[in-house]
């Protein structure tokens, strides 16, 4: 995208108008397709040229499966995978006839692929409608039209006192507006050392001073609600359950930095997601803690809740900042960073939704507090989640530096049914694959990147005897060359082909593969393209014999 | 600042990207995406270059120097994989670029020749409407140049990237030709486009 469609964007947004992106998304839900009218409409709605508009209606998942009367969608994320490696998604395209991205010729019904809706505790998961039904014999329900509503997972704290699952009363953002100025709040923050919890594990301090000091006419704050990773219902918990809290986390940030409008970008998949928000935005108003003036502080804030359009990529900033203005979400080259060079150009701050939920314990509690709750360890505690293959899946809140073990095992109770864990993969499809024999590693940056792993964003899916490595390579890769943004050379060609190898009948030639790895890692745009082959590289180091290798 | 590049020292000016210095020193490394007359897109990878000290290899096209800073167009991993990501560029075509397009110029200094990829190309689709504009999408690269120079350049936004992965492309307008579009016929997508994708017809002898 060029500079020159972002100015159009950021000039039109000063009128109020809709994006492109939510015109388009508007016209799906209304008549289940997007036409060259539509496409017209948006245009004129948003200012942005027809071809942009073209281009972003060719973009995003939603946008592009036809809708019939009734619209199945099948979660093809990774915890659905290791539950059942692809029997739902099989089971319900025979039933109906039909593929995934097709509609049946009278327009009654129609199937469409999602990734993924967040109830891993409770897989294999399908949306019917806007119901989503999960577990034992939901195949059976779907066919049979009596789908019903999954139940949510269940969330606790190990700490002794809960500092992220404790509901959000905005008392951190009070503390701070009478004892803090902004600069004195950035510093807390900075001296807190909190690391980004979306996985790439940026100090949040650095990114605020960034922003702070980077001239602009306006600054934003943006919370990046875009929880892509398969396995992972963290972010999910944390805006349908806990809403306030993350918002007050962006409050704060907009306070230490100096911006006044916030945006917060959930997904499509958590239809509970932008009502709860939205909910929550209205309710801080009425308390007085978002609009103009807060309590008579002399600093203003206001939020706008956003949703996305199904693409995995948007999770990664330069692109998340796209699909707010509306555009195709593609990666952008960074410098400029966004501190920098921003949403609508200006400087902006993203930060993933639970990053921003640790801040209000720091703003009332003090920096010294918050490393306590993980000693010896990265500081601030961790959202993690366990899919369904585990005894007692669910959100828990626990401290760095505990063994892997102790939270597979402990925690979640080990695998049920008496299985065997295999391999666990942490934090999301960009990450290494964790051999159980490794279980005794520390959950934490360091001791996990040794062994080619990460903390990512906290998502838990373990693996049993019954999944094949090699079955999980190639959904690995055909999740990672659909969710490509295309823009880098390396990741638009190089995912398909690497997912190629793996649906051949030949052997994969282990030369060529790491060859592509390689290039893939070394020279793709953004960790999308540089962090798949992570598990690759995993499933080569432990487990060479399942993978078909020549 | 000082910068080293290739053992030769050179002095830019702050916001120098590395591909401008080594350029102005008088070296080259290869690109697809680049064009000067646009701003940086930084999507072909191909002009990796060594850094003394970084992780890895980094695009040349957007980085911007730092003083001191010690440049290798030369380096192993860079080239190697520079290498790799042509080869890649090459096996999306359902058939080689012409020898005198961009794209066959920088295949032939990497030495890259048949790709050995098998697996899908791009489909075959043209769109020969327009009286002086026509396009191959199935030799399209996704670099953006086009689009860059319609919208940077020109202003006209007639062209778009489309789709995504593997699929990506660009197009014209509603996706309905350039004759259905915003294209003023200024030629600048023509021009720029280093595999001719895009390529500049003409209806009448002239």
């Amino acid at each position: 995208m060029s500079r020159n469609l972002v100015e159009l964007v950021r000039r039109t947004h000063a009128d109020n108008a809709p994006t492109a992106l939510e015109v388009l998304k508007a016209a799906v839900a209304d008549h289940g397709e997007i036409t060259d009218e539509d496409r017209r409409a948006a245009a004129a709605a948003s200012g942005l040229p027809e071809a942009a508009v073209y281009g972003v209606s060719s973009f995003y998942d939603d946008l592009l499966a036809p809708r019939g009367a009734r619209h199945v969608r099948v979660c093809t994320g990774t915890a659905c995978f290791a539950t059942d490696g692809g029997a739902l998604v099989d089971g319900v395209k025979a039933a109906f006839g039909l593929e995934l991205g097709e509609r049946s010729e009278d327009g009654s019904v129609s199937l469409a692929e999602t990734v993924c809706l967040g109830f891993c505790h409770s897989s294999p998961a399908v949306r019917d409608g806007e119901l989503v039904d999960a577990g034992v014999g939901v195949i059976e329900r779907v066919l049979a039209g009596s789908v019903q509503e999954a139940a949510e997972p269940e969330w606790s704290s190990v700490l002794e006192e809960g500092v992220l699952i404790r509901p959000g009363d905005w008392s951190g953002l009070e503390r701070a507006l009478g004892a803090h100025t902004p600069e004195s709040l950035l510093d807390e923050v900075k001296q807190a050392n909190v690391r980004g919890r979306g996985g790439a594990g940026f100090p949040a301090g650095d990114k605020w001073a960034f922003a702070r000091a980077s001239p602009g006419e306006a600054r934003f704050i943006v919370a990046n609600g875009d929880e892509g990773d398969p396995g992972s219902y963290i972010d999910k918990y944390l805006m349908e359950r806990n809403p306030a809290l993350v918002l007050e986390g962006m409050a704060l940030a907009g306070y230490a930095v100096g911006a006044e409008h916030g945006f917060i970008l959930t997904r499509s998949e958590y239809p509970r997601s932008k009502p709860a928000l939205e909910q929550a935005v209205r309710d801080a108003h009425d308390a007085g803690m978002l609009g103009e003036d807060i309590q008579g502080s002399g600093f203003s804030f206001d939020i706008t809740v956003l949703e996305g359009a199904g693409s995995y990529v948007v999770g990664e900033e330069t692109a998340l900042l796209a699909c707010v203005e509306g555009l195709r979400g593609t990666v952008s080259a960074r410098p400029p960073f966004p501190a920098v060079r921003g949403l609508y150009g200006l400087p902006t701050v993203v930060n993933n939704t639970e990053t921003l939920a640790n801040i209000p314990f720091i703003a009332r509690e003090g920096a010294a507090a918050y490393a306590a709750l993980s000693p010896g360890a990265t500081p601030g505690s961790k959202l993690v989640c366990f899919n369904e293959l585990f005894a007692r899946p669910g959100v828990y809140e626990v401290s760095f530096g505990t063994s892997m073990r102790e939270l597979c095992e402990e925690l979640a109770g080990g695998m049920r049914d008496g299985r065997e864990l295999k391999a666990l993969q942490i934090g999301g499809p960009l990450a290494g694959i964790l051999p159980a024999s490794q279980l005794d590693v520390a959950f934490d940056f360091a001791p996990l990147a040794a062994l080619g792993c990460m903390v990512g964003h906290g998502g838990i899916v373990g693996f049993d005897d019954r999944t094949n490595m090699r079955d999980l390579a190639r959904h690995l890769l055909r999740f990672g060359a659909h969710e490509s943004c295309g823009k880098c050379f390396p990741c638009r060609i190089g995912l398909r082909r690497a997912h190629e190898m793996f649906t051949a009948d030949v052997p994969v030639d282990r030369a060529r593969f790491e060859e592509l790895l390689e290039a893939l890692e070394v020279g793709s745009l953004c960790a999308h393209g540089g962090g798949l082959p992570a598990p690759m590289r995993s499933l080569l180091a432990h487990f060479p014999d399942e993978l078909g290798l020549a | 600042m000082l910068v080293t590049i290739d053992g030769h020292e050179l002095e830019v000016e702050p916001e120098t990207t590395l591909l401008s210095a080594i350029r102005a020193a008088g070296g080259n490394v290869p690109t697809l995406c680049f064009d000067e007359r646009q701003a940086a897109f930084g999507a072909c990878r191909v002009c990796l270059v060594g850094v003394e000290g970084a992780r890895g290899p980094l695009p040349a096209c957007t980085t911007p120097c730092r003083d001191g800073m010690v440049i290798d167009t030369h380096d192993e991993t860079s080239r190697r994989v520079a290498t790799a990501i042509v080869e890649l560029v090459l096996s999306e075509l359902p058939e080689p670029p012409a020898p005198h397009t961009e794209l066959a110029e920088v295949a032939r200094s990497l030495n890259v020749g048949v790709p050995r990829w098998p697996g899908a190309t791009h489909a075959v689709a043209h769109d020969t409407r327009h009286p002086y504009l026509a396009f191959q999408h199935e030799l399209c690269i996704s670099c953006g140049r086009c689009v860059r120079a319609c919208d940077e350049v020109q202003g006209a936004f007639a062209l778009t990237a489309t789709g995504r992965g593997f699929t990506a492309n660009i197009t014209a307008g509603l996706d309905a030709g350039f004759r259905d579009s915003t294209c003023v016929s200024c030629g600048a997508c023509a021009d720029t486009c280093p595999t001719d994708a895009i390529t500049e017809i003409t209806l009448l002898p002239l």
